[in-house]
């Protein structure tokens, strides 16, 4: 499904990737693990096609299609989907709008037709019940002084609308408490499917108590610097990054 | 332009009309005081930058006549008066029948009141800084006047329905009194919409008197053709405890200029004056506002939006002047701006004239373009750059839009404005 070669990239002319290499069959579970600062959420921004991010060389591909030629909107209607880290607010424009906007723009590019207002809030209110927000926040601005909390799940409830072919998910579980940390594993289970990949980047095991990855990778000054089985996370969890060569906030 | 140029004669023959004497008496005198008005340049200071773009050819010197309307005029549960090209239309009017409540025609209006209306028109502003306003009391053929008796309420809003245009260019003068007796209450709705194909100029003074406790609010829409420039100018005189609220939106064009004058002259008075204006292409839009603080005690609160496309201009000059009588002022004015791109230029300046000691006073202006990180956020639900870019922009004005007390007229507003900010992302 999605497939990494010597992916490099950089911002203001410092280089963040390092020649990232990872293939991600459908169906799949990956976590990806590292210090602070060593570049997971650069990588996930770089595929969705974030251009602050400038690729100076790799490719990247989604079921054979170049994702690097791709705008943004073009990648997310393919089916890419990235879970902020740092959702931003937008005061003025209301979540339901901008959800139902979002949600037309793919069935527009599928030859779906748009969905009303009325239809869709049906399906809106259903789905935040699933990751326990409260459907008043469908009225306020788009993540307009929600918790951190109350932000992440809001973008599993967008994962669970556009229902993407390839969801990246960057430290979705940072910031929750035990109750919300179930809600969004929830909401992630529900999201793992024969068709789709999951990209999730962490730091703590306690996520993949509940999401048990098929593969767990580990990023570290722009490159990936071991993979292995779900084992590895607890290794991480038991042993911090020392023992793989490395400082625990080398970055740069 | 010549700088010493002074308004071509052509434009002080105002046409043969049904208007009362005394009415008649006061346009020819004011037309006579006009024969030395210069034409504003680009050292004028209050025209600064909008002097290029006014055109004040002869061939628009004539009142505009005919221009079939094809506005199907939306009504809303409201009553309404069409004015086309500054003359009432009675039969497509829809008048209420409230007591207290007058809507006259200037031409119908008895000798004794047509009198006191020529004693009163201009009084709520200072013609001197308000240059076009001479223009229109030169120049009118027909107005509207509303009278609303102490305590009278007009139970739903007036919409005055201005319609300017025709098959040859021409000028027109649309003109409206308001005199609002103690404790009366009004909403009342101005739309300016341009027919015919011809050059046009359209020059318009509203003016409201409020008497002690008097509340009206004043919406007021320019979405006229890119055939027509706009002059426009409304101002407000407010007594002990009265309330004025003003709600302005302005689409572009060749030249788009409003004046907003409120002068707080009575303890306790209080004003709030919100404007959206949006401009694309090689638009011009230009509002000025002034508030006056004479009395003490008083309260105004101003906030404008410009979102600025292309090679757009927009500029906003909002004056507070605090008198020195007025302790206890409380005044607050904001401009924020948008540009959409790096070709459109906006220029504001908030000016503050202080003369007592006891006051609250805070401004603020600022210019800004759409935040990167909201853009990429919205795209990357694969909603496209122009309805992302559209729903940042809407964001930025909605606050004020919304308030817009009149639904049926808030949601033409938004709809209006959501498609011509759609406009301004095409091809970008
Ligand atoms: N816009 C930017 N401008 C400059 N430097 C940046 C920018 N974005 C990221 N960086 C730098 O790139 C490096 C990698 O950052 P990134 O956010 O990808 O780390 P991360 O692995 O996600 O860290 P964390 O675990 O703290 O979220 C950091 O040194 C960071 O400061
Ligand atoms: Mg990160």
């Amino acid at each position: 499904m999605l497939s990494i070669k010597n992916l490099h990239a950089s911002v203001e002319g410092k280089e963040i990737l390092k020649g990232i290499n990872l293939e991600i069959k459908a169906g799949e579970v990956h976590a990806i693990m590292g210090p602070n600062g060593s570049g997971k959420s650069t990588l996930s921004q770089v595929l969705a096609g974030n251009d602050a991010f400038e690729v100076t060389s790799g490719e990247v591909t989604l079921n054979g299609e170049n994702l690097l030629e791709l705008e943004t909107e073009e990648r997310a209607r393919e089916g890419v989907f990235l879970a902020f880290q740092y959702p931003v607010e937008i005061p003025g424009v209301s979540n339901i709008q901008f959800l139902r906007t979002a949600v037309n723009s793919m069935r527009k590019h599928k030859g779906e037709p748009e969905m009303s207002a009325v239809e869709f809030m049906k399906l809106a209110r259903e789905t935040s019940k699933q990751v326990d927000l409260n459907p008043d926040f469908l009225k306020r601005g788009v993540n307009e002084g929600f918790s951190g909390g109350e932000k992440k799940r809001n973008e599993i409830m967008q994962a669970l609308l556009l229902q993407p072919k390839l969801a990246i998910l960057d430290e979705t579980d940072s910031g929750l408490d035990i109750d919300a940390l179930k809600v969004v594993a929830d909401g992630v289970n529900a999201l793992r499917a024969q068709d789709r990949a999951i990209l999730m980047v962490t730091h703590y095991q306690r996520l993949l108590d509940h999401i048990v990855p098929d593969y767990v990778h580990v990023l570290a000054g722009g490159k990936i610097i071991k993979s292995g089985g779900k084992e590895l996370a607890l290794e991480l969890e038991e042993r911090g990054y020392g023992w793989l060569g490395i400082d625990e906030d080398a970055a740069k | 332009m010549n700088p010493q140029a002074t308004l071509s004669g052509a434009f002080l023959q105002s046409a043969g009309s049904t208007l009362p004497d005394a009415l008649k008496t006061m346009r020819q005198q004011r037309a006579t005081a006009l024969a030395d008005m210069p034409v504003p340049t680009r050292k004028t200071e209050n025209w600064k930058y909008s002097s290029r773009h006014l055109q004040l050819d002869d061939s628009l010197a004539g009142t505009l006549v005919g221009g079939s309307s094809n506005t199907a005029f939306h009504n809303g549960d409201a009553y309404r008066v069409v004015i086309r090209n500054g003359q009432l239309d009675l039969d497509a009017s829809e008048l209420p029948d409230v007591s207290g409540v007058e809507v006259l025609a200037f031409r119908n209006l008895e000798d004794a009141d047509a009198a006191q209306l020529a004693e009163r028109l201009d009084n709520t502003l200072d013609s001197k800084a308000v240059q076009f306003a001479r223009l229109n009391s030169a120049r009118f053929e027909d107005g509207l006047l509303i009278r609303l008796a102490k305590n009278a309420v007009l139970d739903k809003p007036l919409f005055v329905f201005c319609e300017n245009g025709g098959d040859k260019a021409g000028s027109a003068y649309p003109r409206i009194y308001v005199e609002a007796g103690q404790h009366s209450q009004l909403t009342l709705v101005e739309e300016y919409t341009s027919v015919g194909e011809a050059q046009a100029l359209v020059n318009t003074v509203t003016e409201f008197s409020l008497a002690d406790g008097a509340n009206i609010t004043s919406v007021r829409l320019t979405i006229e053709g890119q055939q027509t420039q706009h002059i426009g100018a409304t101002a407000a005189r407010l007594q002990a405890n009265a309330r004025f609220e003003s709600h302005c939106v302005g689409f572009g064009g060749p030249l788009r200029r409003h004046d907003l004058r409120v002068c707080l002259e009575g303890k306790g008075a209080e004003c709030k004056l919100n404007g959206v204006a949006v401009t694309q292409g090689q638009q011009h839009l230009d509002n000025h506002t002034v508030i006056e603080h004479v009395a003490p005690h008083c309260e105004s609160e101003e906030s404008y939006r410009n979102i600025a496309a292309d090679k757009s201009h927009a500029v906003f000059n909002g004056r507070i002047h605090i008198h020195p009588d007025a302790q206890k002022s409380n005044a607050n004015m904001s401009n924020k701006n948008l540009l959409l791109s790096t070709g459109a230029e906006i220029d504001t300046k908030p000016e503050l004239e202080i003369y007592a000691d006891d006051v609250k006073c805070a401004h603020g202006a600022t210019v800004g373009q759409l935040d990167e990180e909201s853009l990429f956020y919205l795209v990357s639900r694969g909603i496209d750059r122009k309805e992302a870019g559209t729903l940042l922009s809407m964001a930025f004005i909605n606050e004020l839009i919304e308030q817009i007390p009149v639904e049926p007229v808030r949601d033409a507003a938004h709809a209006r404005l959501v498609r011509f900010i759609e406009q301004s992302f095409e091809g970008a």
